[in-house]
């Protein structure tokens, strides 16, 4: 070894550090505050045969990704890559997500040696296609969503391309963050290129190159020692879509059947339902980041996700359905079937591997779009936003409340006062979901939320999709399931329940209230120690009528005590009736 | 009477620093610090200093005691009174994930439990407009309530209440009129005027928690330094970098919550001006944690988006006070070095503190620490540390590196020492980074002061990694240089009050006009309430500002005096600037909001400088200690050793060498340069060319 462990441990401290400067450079300087306030976007190098040797993605469902665009970018400009080139993409089936994911490929060329790449994908606010910001529930074809950019350069050799710039920002309804958006990206990529430099003029090229393959080698080992404490053999999990937002006549079916050996963790999407014509089909390289998020729940979720730590991993998916559309299969609310991705493999898992996964969670996150013009000011207003809802209970823990789905990670629900102030709206109450509750257990799954928008204005259009509803979130080894997901409409003096709407006009005074889920329990309640029960009484979380019923608790609510011996025998008998 | 008295509680010393500002005649001790009565290792220092209390006139006191007791949690029950609808606020906070991938996350416990979080009907809307009455029955219950399950501490907090505290302030007297005044209680919209339920929330709540304990801490301090002849008055750092009468944090000591580490931030700025070093680093390296704050044009970045406990996999909780931008990693003189499960040397985040400390102290250390690794290297002084107070065990030192990280390797001891310092450095340097680079500055265009115990020894490693070309160590000696920072701070409040006002409305003017107005006028009563006349105040104005449509908002200084329509296009120009620095772009044809109105009111401490060094007749000869051999860069070499006290004023060295300072060790590198400058700050520059 030309180099000593120290300083390849500093070089290749320096390649993560250069994924992280390219994370915050793009965060802070993107036009789209779905970039900067979502951090909808990952940002990742590879090596010079397209292995992701660092990532980091702001949300986890963009863990799988970057690699797969890499790879892409090999397979088509293998001979033609030169310095200073930028390759765009975005068709979903290839390498992507849904088509406001766009990456960048900038190879990195080292005295005309290919060294390695740096990739960028992030959400642009606007493709194109049928609905303004170009997701939309109602599509039922790709070609609706916006426009594909199939693996072209956007630069040459450092010059912009113009003709494929035009076709770009000519079929986009916000050509100006388009373009901004674009050249941030590529200029955060270029800062982390600059790092690679650096340290190559530092340490030498060879230095280089030995830390980025230490990295894989590192991850690889590192995975196979955490694969040593899974549990080994077959796990199977199914579940169903539901058809309200699948537009099927019936639920969707899926499955997954995963198989942990020394070496291999495979996970077996066969027997899965077709491709639907709604957009919630996860294309294949979605499906994949979102088995790498449970992946990364049982091995290690503080791991440094490269090749190297994801190569045992294998995922199998068959073309044409949910899980590996083909085209013209529409995906731009892909997050439903990639939370499936994730939740499958979790829920298949979760009875073996307690001390890293919970019950499940709410996982449809409620996808929300409200906008308009306000009366106020004559001005267009939209939320767009993801709702949060209930975590499921862990094998020593109750769940936790309140939090976005997995699809989701640093991402930050808005202030009730910041919403009052910049839209016509008043956000009646933001509370936990105590009136659906949550799957009860040994330990109960944390609660969803209540969130209740007034509108004020003359009129609002309300986009609306919510999974998770007929199937509800999964109990554990005898937990029971949450309430599941519900949207409610108060208008004209009555109470609706709405699956998925798109752009229905809303009145002033009319109410959205969004239930979202409790998660789902872990183990039989009748096993709750009392004195939690005890508690969530007191804190109003459960009502009386919950403690006896499902819990077997006597609580004498005057003195706030339990009432033991009444317990005991209570539970006695729920037990035999419940056999 | 006109001596200043700094006392600074860290995490293992307390340091005592005084000084005549007529005279520059200075006092300073170091004691221990004592976690479980900090107000006994207070005292302990003060006697030590052997000082006559009486000369003194004012004594400025910075703890950490507020930080620790949220932290540990130990502080007062509080009730939370909020409006329907919020009272989860506490717990559902952001619903972010921050450990994304971990599905057994959870989040930060809140610090008032369901049953003692209760709702009042009232609400505001988010105009001011009050669209339900507060009803005195239903606060008249929920006091029965915290009465009956011994609640210590009260806060409300309604929604919209930074808009118009009506509801609050009613609120807040009734409670006090059923509580005889015998439960303290705060006002969200008192401690913080800005949007956002659940922050601010939180900022009143944690204000409640510690408000029982500072009250009593503050008095019993003031109780035994007045016994002990001390006549001056009392003042407490606050995270903002200024500071406050005792009785105003006694009221609000949230405000106090990061008053530690600004200290050093306050006095890199005062040697800045003294020395003419405008932009600065200032790099604190303490014994667990080194911290970092970037200065521009000698003015510390202060923000309100402060979190405690915040790290890569926790969210923290949100504290909207004033403070010091300052970044701290966890890499100290104590930091452990470690193999991990795949054979990769790490150093931090775990670190041994002051008890046992490293295996040198020979107090019972078994884990390799940083400062093991540099006494084996002979780095620092393998016999003694503290100028001789602390004795060093050396082969204790190369028993756990050998054993836990030199065998593992099958190299060298001195090579696995080597290595444990440079990922230390490594983990130094970022720190710097995620403030420059990360921010959008380049470190190259910056100065480093550094102080702290291990901070002079990480620095002119970091200034060669990050091709910063100067470094300055105070002539105050780096590791009391702190509580010298205090006896520089100015009496400092901040009010912010958050008012969306778009810059192309038509009363834009009248709008700004009057919320400035309204807010220096809450700012000169906090002054007159402290008995200082407000022609003493000097005010500046701020405002977070943003493009429409924008979350994110940048801070703009914003022209004093009456606002005019010409005054605007002003404003306009400073935000775009401000915005292109922060982000790399403006929209010049976006209309531009102001969100957050903050005023600053500033009273100019009387300055104790460091006075000039006489230049003397001493030489280098007289200085040099010793020649130790030492192990750098794969190499083993003899270096002089010089005494820090003993070096001639004025003079130029090359490098390499190593001068020992009483609370602190210096190397100076192959490529660097050593000066001494009249005051006898050391600077050290790299030799350019080399």
């Amino acid at each position: 070894m030309s180099v000593d462990p120290f300083t390849l441990e500093i070089i290749k401290n320096g390649l993560i550090v250069a994924n992280e400067e390219m994370f915050q450079a793009f965060a802070r300087t993107a036009k789209s505050p779905v970039i900067y306030e979502v951090l909808d976007f990952a940002v990742g190098m590879t090596d010079g045969q397209g292995n992701l040797i660092a990532q980091a993605p702001g949300v986890p469902a963009f863990s799988g990704v970057l690699d797969f665009a890499a790879k892409e970018v090999l397979e088509k400009w293998k001979d033609d890559l030169h310095p200073g080139d930028i390759i765009v993409s975005n068709v979903p089936y290839y390498s992507g997500t849904h088509l406001n994911d766009v990456t960048l490929a900038l190879p990195i060329f080292f005295k005309d040696e290919l060294i390695g790449m740096v990739l960028n994908k992030g959400h642009w606010s606007e493709v194109g296609g049928m609905a303004f910001g170009s997701w939309n529930p109602n599509a039922t074809e790709i070609y609706q969503e916006g426009v594909m950019y199939p693996c072209v350069k956007l630069y040459k050799e450092g010059k912009p391309n113009k003709d494929v710039i035009d076709i770009i920002l000519e079929n986009s309804r916000l050509p100006d963050y388009t373009y901004g958006d674009m050249e941030a990206q590529a200029a955060s990529m270029r800062v982390a290129a600059r790092r690679v430099f650096s340290l190559i003029e530092k340490y030498g090229l060879d230095s280089v190159l030995l830390a980025m393959e230490k990295l894989l080698e590192d991850g690889e080992k590192y995975a196979r020692l955490k694969l040593q404490e899974l549990p080994k053999g077959e796990f199977e999990a199914e579940d169903y879509i539901d058809s309200a937002i699948a537009q099927t006549e019936e639920p969707v079916y899926v499955r997954a059947k995963i198989k942990i050996t020394e070496d291999k963790f495979l996970v077996d999407f066969t027997g899965s339902g077709k491709q639907v014509m709604s957009p919630i089909n996860s294309p294949f390289p979605a499906t994949v980041s979102g088995v790498r998020e449970t992946y990364m729940a049982v091995t290690d979720p503080h791991a440094h996700p490269n090749a190297g730590f994801f190569k045992p991993l294998e995922v199998i998916a068959p073309p044409g359905t949910v899980f590996h559309p083909v085209k013209p299969a529409p995906t731009s609310t892909d997050w439903e079937a990639i939370a499936y991705a994730t939740d499958l493999v979790w829920k298949a898992l979760a009875p073996y591997v307690p001390e890293k996964l919970t019950a499940g969670h709410f996982v449809s996150i409620l996808a929300t779009i409200v906008g308009g013009v306000d009366d106020r000011t004559g001005e267009p207003f939209a939320i767009v936003e993801p709702q949060p809802g209930g975590w499921g209970a862990g094998y020593d823990m109750d769940g936790t409340s309140g939090l976005v789905a997995c699809g989701d990670g640093e991402t930050y629900i808005a202030s009730s006062e910041v919403y009052e102030k910049n839209f016509p709206i008043m956000v009646e109450r933001y509370m936990l979901n105590t009136e659906d509750g949550v799957g009860h257990g040994k330990f109960r799954g944390g609660f969803g939320v209540i969130r209740e928008y007034r509108i004020l204005n003359s009129t609002a259009l309300a986009t609306l999709q919510v999974g998770r509803h007929d199937f509800p979130p999964w109990g554990v080894d005898g937990g029971l399931p949450g309430p599941g997901n519900k949207i409610f409409l108060h208008r004209n003096g009555k109470v609706e329940e709405i699956r998925r709407i798109s752009a229905e006009v809303l009145k002033k005074g009319d109410l959205i209230s969004f239930h979202s889920s409790g998660g789902g329990g872990w183990g039989d309640p009748l096993e709750r120690d009392p004195k939690r029960v005890l508690e969530d009484f007191k804190n109003e979380l459960i009502t009386l009528e919950v403690a006896e019923n499902i819990y077997g608790v006597k609580i004498d609510p005057e003195k706030m005590e339990i009432d033991w011996d009444a317990t005991e025998k209570l539970r006695e008998r729920l037990k035999r009736e419940r056999k | 009477m006109a001596w200043r008295i700094g006392v600074d509680i860290g995490g293992a010393f307390t340091d005592f620093y005084a000084i005549d500002p007529d005279t520059g005649e200075n006092i300073w001790v170091k004691g221990e610090t004592t976690p479980k009565d900090p107000s006994r290792g207070v005292i302990e220092t003060v006697k030590k200093s052997g000082m006559n209390l009486g000369k003194a006139e004012a004594l400025i006191h910075g703890q950490t005691i507020v930080i620790n007791s949220v932290v540990t949690r130990s502080g007062a029950k509080v009730g939370l009174i909020t409006t329907y609808g919020y009272r989860d606020s506490l717990e559902l906070q952001r619903a972010n994930r921050r450990d994304m991938y971990n599905f057994r996350y959870r989040k930060p416990e809140p610090f008032v439990p369901r049953y003692l979080r209760l709702e009042v009907n009232e609400r505001i809307k988010s105009d001011g407009e009050i669209l339900r009455d507060l009803n005195p029955e239903e606060l008249k219950k929920i006091v029965e309530k915290f009465k009956k399950e011994g609640v210590e501490s009260i806060c409300i907090s309604f929604l919209n209440s930074y808009v118009n505290p009506k509801h609050e302030i009613e609120a807040g007297r009734i409670v006090r009129e059923l509580t005889n005044n015998e439960i303290p209680v705060t006002l969200g919209h008192e401690i913080t005027r800005e949007w956002g339920e659940y922050e601010r929330t939180n900022t009143a709540v944690l204000n409640a928690f510690v408000k029982p304990k500072m009250y009593r801490y503050l008095t019993v301090l003031e109780e035994e330094i007045k016994k002990m002849g001390f006549r001056g008055s009392f003042f407490a750092m606050l995270s903002n970098g200024g500071m406050a009468p005792f009785d105003f944090v006694k009221e609000y000591p949230i405000y106090s919550i990061e008053s530690g580490p600004v200290a050093g931030v306050i006095g890199a700025i005062a040697l800045g001006e003294i020395i003419n070093e405008k932009n600065i680093i200032a790099l604190d390296g303490g014994s667990t944690t080194t911290k970092a704050s970037l200065v521009e044009n000698l003015t510390p970045k202060i923000h309100s988006e402060y979190y405690v406990g915040r790290d890569k996999f926790n969210p923290g909780y949100p504290v909207k006070v004033p403070v010091v931008d300052i970044e701290e990693v966890g890499n100290g003189g104590t930091s452990i070095a470690w193999i991990d499960e795949v054979g990769n040397l790490r150093v931090g985040p775990k670190a041994m503190g002051a008890d046992p400390g490293p295996a040198c102290y020979g107090k019972g250390g078994t884990e390799p620490t940083v400062t093991d690794a540099y006494v084996v290297n002979g780095l620092i002084n393998p016999n003694y540390l503290l100028g001789g107070e602390m004795k060093i065990y050396r082969d204790l030192a190369v028993k756990v590196i050998k054993e836990k990280i030199a065998e593992h390797y099958n190299i060298t001891v001195e090579e696995a020492a080597e290595g444990i310092i440079k990922l230390a450095n490594e983990n130094a340097a970022n720190a710097i980074r995620i403030i420059s680079v990360q921010k959008g500055y380049d470190p190259r265009d910056f100065t480093l002061i550094a102080h702290g115990g291990s901070g002079p020894m990480f620095a002119p490693f970091i200034a060669e990694d990050l091709e910063i070309r100067k470094i300055v160590i105070p002539t105050i000696h780096p590791g009391v240089f702190s509580a010298w920072g205090m006896l520089l701070s100015d009496i400092r409040h901040d009010v912010i009050s958050t008012n969306i006002v778009r810059l192309d409305w038509e009363d834009a003017v009248e709008k700004i006009n009057s919320t400035y107005d309204e807010l220096e006028k809450r700012l000169m009563e906090i002054y007159e309430n402290e008995g200082v006349k407000s022609e003493k105040v000097i005010v500046m104005r701020y405002a977070d500002m943003r493009y429409k449509g924008q979350e994110h908002t940048v801070k703009v200084p914003i022209p004093s005096g009456e606002i005019k329509e010409e005054s605007i296009e002003e404003i306009k120009r400073r935000f775009h600037e401000n915005h292109e620095r922060a982000y790399s772009f403006k929209l010049l044809d976006s209309p531009v909001e102001m969100v957050n109105f903050h005023v600053t009111g500033i009273v100019k401490a009387k300055r104790a400088n460091i006075k000039e060094k006489k230049s003397d007749s001493r030489s280098v000869e007289d200085a040099i200690k010793e020649e130790r051999k030492i192990f750098l860069n794969g190499e083993f070499m003899v270096l002089p050793v010089l005494d820090r006290d003993k070096l001639p004023i004025g003079i130029t060295m090359e490098g390499p060498m190593i001068v020992e300072d009483p609370t602190s060790t210096v190397l100076v590198l192959k490529s660097q340069k050593l000066k001494v400058d009249k005051y006898g700050n050391l600077i050290i520059v790299k030799e350019v060319g080399k």
